[in-house]
């Protein structure tokens, strides 16, 4: 009797049939996703912004750094739309005296100059760093989310799995965890272990977890108790192989849309930090940093905050759009959280 | 029911506790001491150290500070406003930010719900792309842009509503600074309650109380409305303290007395105690409110308290 | 059913919260506390951080001692040009040897209770500032600088405070013994930490001392009449008691704290402030205006090498390539644009009219030569044997420190080939802690002068001051301050000035550190305003003689 039946503990053997199901669910998946307009936009939106803060920087003679003292703030000065009257390089400045309207780039004779985005207090090419900014902003918010997914998953999976009294404890140091207000951990971090963008991306990715772990928990607890999951376990695989390799490629579909959620909270995140000094260091930017510069000349030369505002705004839309269209996708019939 | 409220209970004052010790080691971990300044001397560094107790162990800092919290002691500012009591600097302050972030979260709550509930019921429309990227927007823009915004163009050049805080005329100060606040509410709520509609509407009590003959009026507001009013607490909770994050500036932008303003001064002036007992404060709220919730939900609905404790 | 009671108990939740915030403002207003409606003649000041201490021998900032010079008189005031002139003192004697100060009391000085100010009362302050007990930022004053006798001592926990060397004569008679005769002690009597306390009203109050307007005593122009700790606005009126009331004419001073610069200057436009600083991002939108002015504030900001921990700046060649590589006219032509003045030497200019021929005579040792600079440069890089170096610059994290930093960065590593320097901008307790520790490379930093002496400069590299950041000794310096503070020069006003000289140019020959300028307060001050008077030292602004249309 025995040769005939033989627990196999050998999990190669067990993952027998993972490709048919999986599929046609990702074809309905896709089909799902690309059938809503807004999160296709979203998605173009993100294509294009990582583009451009790949390229953008390289697209003019300027660099990130480079100061040139003689030529700061420049209104932003286009060529041909120069022709057309906007963004010419003129602007209005409010002053306490009345508003007057001037023009650097015809006051300094620097016809052959163009700064796209205008130019700063240093005079750095506002272009370039934004597009430089974008590209900081992209890796510290999508190295966080993904190690944050990473840390949360594993461990509402093994909370979830587990349960009784493991899941007890690791429920209760999450409360106290998530307990703690997020910014002031966060800022006692950074002033601590100094800005800078390993841990910038460190400090955002231990509050940011706790929702991944949640949501991984809850799907674990769902999904714990189904055939296939049992079905493992009477052929002795072990737990570790049943979390990972059984329960989590079921649960990716609502990751996934985490990680598209958690994006746009990092790059918010970082902007605050940015903005009580605490974000990346000078002369790097991030979004954060330039809105943040940006916003003390407010007032004066508003043309500096607008386009890593609007940078960020598309940025963040986007990511929410394609996260709710992700969602939709995977489980047409699922809540938020 | 008792015994599951004294268990939460608990549970919370053992959060508490492990957050004072957390927030204990964190702030003593900080380089440079609150007595880091130009022109004291090391001497005296050493003299105010031991005034305060600095120079001893942190783990009997720790234990005193414990035993001086339950009595209602949070200790004295070391340098944002020097030997004052800090219960004494946080009384007039915390009314002031609690009234702000309350008017925020009751403004982002109702604009919210109209939004979600526009973008539900018109449910893949025009209106529903417009809702989404309004309430997107309230997230994407961070709330000092959008508070300055404001004050330039409603108090500077339109001189609608008053750029500074003030605390004669706290209600018309208010406003700006709480609809500054109320965008991240705001966004939050219609998102969820689109969602939430959206399943409600789709249920199968819905079409029964459709078929009764209702109209559709009275079965959006007495019916969806209400069912999916209640899991938006759950979000509603943590929004609350989410404010923090933006009164921390939003308070600096407007001159407001409140509490946000000040825990950024002490932080950067690592006033430890001021730190401690502002962020003790926050988690108490968060915590408190959190239990409020569970609790109305546990006497609402059982299965949700089982569900949760698993027993 | 339940959820129905679920969303009566929400919605009455947010109604309560409502009506909370309808009663809460009822009872603000009811209270009045701070309003910043004023009448007309209450000047509107912005200040940028609240008030610290209240208590003349704890507080430290700028802020605190404004407010406390503002209804507090010491022995001495401030005239328009920063002189000292009588104030509570209606005379003093300084006897033949230079060592003891006699101030005989006005009659008619009175705190705001009604008690007279007396000798006790500066006996008892000036005790207190000594005391180890007390542990007051400022006990310098009276050891290192103001030389009062014991005073050393008792800060040191070596004598008690009744040994401090000041005593009342009588009730209205001041009697100071000093160990040296000390040419700017008379100076020193405007700065806040020699302000009088009143002892019976002091213990009267107990921990509470200066929190609140009742918890302090007024015997100046005007008098505390709504504060709280860490207050954002509080308001001050006019002292009628006041021995001098009758040349005040201001009704009141309505201070406002205001962190944003931005907010700061629209209040200013629509009229809610007469005052208020201006941000160097903000010059563009006010330098046509006649009401834009620029004040000296005396603070020298520094570049300070560390020269005994790292041994790339123990080099004298490459400290001195720094500091030529700086070009401090476009730091502050272009950069901090609050007219804050390029500096170059160690002692800054405009700082007294006695001490200026330095500017002259030391305009070389660290000019903006970008070509000699580089020679320096290769000369240091070839005797260290070297051919990149690396340097960390540590930084506050404010605007102007943090934009100096930044252009720094650029001027050293276009100027000096093979030269990276990264920045570190941190909260000022931890940049000073990281100075005082020796934990750092390059330090940005800065000193306010506290008396009208070039040694409230020149005393910070004495070997183990602590302000002395680099860790810099030289024997031959040492001993010309030693010369001129506690030795036979501190007397001879013209050869001691000759050996600051000396000193000075010590400093400069061995760049100790790298002047970078001198700030200065960008403001608006409204056209009807008029007899601020604004001091780099001490008390930057006073108000007694500020009169309002």
């Amino acid at each position: 009797m025995d040769a005939y039946f033989v627990l196999k503990k050998q999990n190669e053997d067990i993952n027998i049939d993972s490709n048919y199901a999986s599929q046609s669910f990702w074809k309905e998946v896709r089909h799902r996703f690309f059938h809503k307009k807004s999160a296709v936009v979203g998605l173009i939106f993100i294509i294009l912004i990582v583009f451009f803060a790949i390229v953008g920087p390289g697209m003019t003679e300027y660099d990130y750094s480079t100061q040139e003292l003689t030529q700061k703030n420049f209104a932003p000065r286009v060529p041909g739309l120069e022709n057309l009257g906007i963004l010419d390089g003129t602007e209005t400045l409010s002053t306490t005296t009345g508003s007057k309207e001037i023009n650097q780039y015809e006051a300094g004779g620097h016809d052959d100059l163009y700064y796209w985005f205008g130019s700063d207090m240093y005079g750095r090419d506002l272009w370039t760093r934004c597009w430089s900014g974008a590209r900081v902003s992209l890796i510290i918010a999508v190295a966080a989310a993904l190690i944050d997914m990473i840390i949360g998953m594993s461990y509402g999976l093994i909370s979830g799995f587990f349960g009784g009294a493991v899941d007890m404890v690791m429920q209760r140091l999450l409360e106290i965890w998530n307990g703690i207000p997020r910014l002031v951990i966060v800022t006692l971090l950074l002033l601590i272990l100094r800005p800078g963008m390993i841990t910038i991306i460190f400090a955002l990715m231990l509050t940011e977890w706790v929702g991944m772990s949640r949501i991984a928990r809850a799907e674990m607890l769902k999904l714990k108790e189904q055939e296939f999951v049992l079905a493992s376990r009477t052929l002795g695989a072990g737990s570790f192989f049943i979390i990972f390799k059984e329960v989590l490629p079921n649960i990716i579909g609502p990751i996934i849309t985490q990680v598209m959620f958690s994006i746009p909270t990092a790059i918010f995140t970082e902007a605050f930090l940015s903005f009580v000094g605490l974000g990346i260091p000078v002369p790097q930017c991030s979004l954060g940093s330039l809105i943040s510069d940006g916003y003390d000349s407010f007032t004066t030369h508003p043309y500096q905050i607008i386009p890593p505002i609007i940078i960020m705004a598309l940025l963040m839309l986007s990511f929410n759009l394609l996260g709710d269209g992700l969602r939709e996708a995977f489980d047409p019939k699922m809540k938020e959280m | 029911m008792k015994k599951y409220i004294l268990k939460r209970v608990l549970t919370s004052i053992l959060t508490l506790l492990a957050i004072v010790l957390v927030l204990f080691i964190l702030m003593h971990l900080m380089p440079g001491s609150p007595f880091n300044d130009e022109k004291l001397s090391d001497d005296q560094r050493t003299v105010l150290y031991a005034k305060y107790g600095l120079d001893q162990p942190i783990v009997i800092q720790f234990g005193r500070y414990v035993v001086n919290m339950l009595r209602g002691d949070f200790g004295v500012s070391y340098n944002i406003s020097k030997n004052t009591p800090i219960s004494q600097l946080i009384q007039s302050r915390l009314p002031i930010s609690i009234n702000i972030g309350f008017f925020a979260v009751a403004l982002g709550a109702i604009v919210g719900l109209i939004l979600g509930l526009i973008a539900a019921l018109k449910r893949d429309t025009v209106l529903d792309t417009i809702c989404t990227i309004i309430s997107v927007i309230g997230v994407s823009v961070p709330s000092y842009v959008f508070a300055l915004a404001l004050s330039y163009n409603l108090g500077f050049k339109w001189k609608v509503f008053p750029m500074l805080y003030n605390t004669a005329d706290a209600l018309n100060s208010s406003i700006m600074p709480s609809v500054a606040l109320s965008m991240f509410t705001m966004a939050t709520i219609a998102r969820f309650t689109r969602s939430e509609m959206i399943e409600v509407l789709g249920s199968e009590y819905m079409l029964f109380a459709e078929s009764k003959g209702l109209t559709s009026s009275q079965i959006i507001i007495k019916h969806a409305l209400r069912n999916a009013l209640i899991p938006i607490i759950t979000v509603l909770a943590p929004l609350v303290v989410d404010l923090m994050t933006g009164s921390l500036v939003v308070e600096k932008i407007f001159a407001i007395p409140g509490v946000g303003s000040l825990l950024v001064n002490a932080i950067q002036s690592n006033d430890y105690n001021v730190v401690i007992a502002l962020s003790f404060i926050y988690s108490a709220l968060y915590i408190f409110v959190m239990l409020v919730v569970d609790i109305l939900y546990g006497i609402i609905d059982p299965r949700i308290r089982l569900g949760k404790e698993g027993d | 059913m339940k959820k129905k009671l679920l969303a009566l108990v929400l919605a009455a939740t947010m109604v309560a919260g409502l009506a909370g915030c309808g009663n809460s403002s009822a009872d603000t207003a009811s209270t009045g506390s701070a309003s910043t409606a004023s009448t007309s003649t209450d000047l509107n000041v912005m200040i940028e951080t609240a008030v610290e201490s209240l208590d003349p021998q704890q507080a430290t900032d700028g802020t605190s001692f404004e407010v406390i010079a503002d209804y507090t008189d010491g022995l001495m005031q401030m005239d328009s040009d920063g002189n000292p002139i009588n104030a509570l003192a209606e005379s003093y004697e300084l006897s033949d040897d230079g060592l003891t100060y006699t101030f005989k009391i006005r009659d008619d000085a009175n705190w705001s209770n009604g008690e007279p100010v007396t000798a006790q009362d500066f006996v008892f302050a000036w005790q207190r500032a000594v005391d180890p007990e007390v542990a007051s930022e400022y006990s310098y004053m009276l050891s290192d600088i103001g030389q009062i006798v014991n005073a050393a001592e008792i800060i040191a926990g070596e004598k008690d405070k009744s040994e401090l060397g000041v005593t009342a004569v009588d009730d209205k008679t001041l009697e100071v013994q000093l160990n040296v005769p000390v040419s700017y002690f008379l100076s020193l009597m405007y700065f806040p930490t020699f302000y009088p306390v009143n002892e019976a009203f002091f213990n009267e109050c107990g921990d509470t001392f200066a929190t609140s307007p009742e918890t302090v005593l007024a015997n100046g122009a005007f008098v505390l009449d709504s504060y709280e700790p860490a207050a954002t606005a509080f308001h001050l009126t006019k002292n009628e008691d006041y021995y001098d009331a009758a040349s005040v004419s201001l009704s009141g001073l309505s201070y406002q704290v205001i962190q944003d610069s931005q907010t700061a200057l629209m209040s200013y436009q629509t009229g809610d402030l007469d005052i208020t600083l201006v941000n160097g991002d903000q010059v563009d939108q006010v330098e046509d205006d006649p009401e834009f002015q620029s004040i000296g504030a005396g603070y020298l900001w520094y570049v300070t090498p560390n020269i005994k921990e790292v041994p790339e700046l123990t080099n004298l060649n490459i400290r001195l390539a720094l500091t030529m590589a700086i070009n401090r006219e476009s730091v502050t032509a272009d950069v901090l644009k609050d007219g804050s003045l390029p500096t170059y030497t160690a002692i800054p200019r405009d700082f007294s009219a006695d001490f200026s021929a330095d500017q002259e005579l030391f305009k070389d040792y660290c000019r903006d030569d970008a070509a000699a600079a580089a020679e320096y440069w290769q000369a240091g890089l070839d005797e260290l044997g070297i051919t990149e170096l690396t340097l960390e610059l540590v930084a506050d994290e404010d605007d102007a420190p943090a934009k100096v930093a930044t252009v720094l960065k650029e001027e050293w590593e276009t100027t000096l080939p093979g030269l990276t320097v990264n920045i570190t901008t941190e909260p000022k307790k931890q940049r000073v802690s990281d100075l005082q520790e020796g934990n750092y490379e390059l330090g940005l930093t800065r000193w306010g002068p506290d008396y009208d002496d070039p040694m409230t400069y020149l005393g910070m590299w004495y070997t183990d001051n602590p302000n002395n950041y680099g860790f810099w000794s030289n024997a031959e310096y040492d001993a010309i301050l030693d010369e001129c503070t506690t030795g036979d020069l501190c007397t001879e006003i013209d050869a001691r000035r000759d050996r600051l000289y000396d000193a000075e140019q010590i400093v400069m020959e061995e760049a100790v550190i790298f002047p970078i300028y001198t700030a200065a307060n960008a403001q608006m001050v409204s056209s009807n305003v008029s007899g601020i008077d604004f001091h780099p030292v001490a008390l930057n602004r006073v108000y007694k003689n500020t009169t309002k249309n």
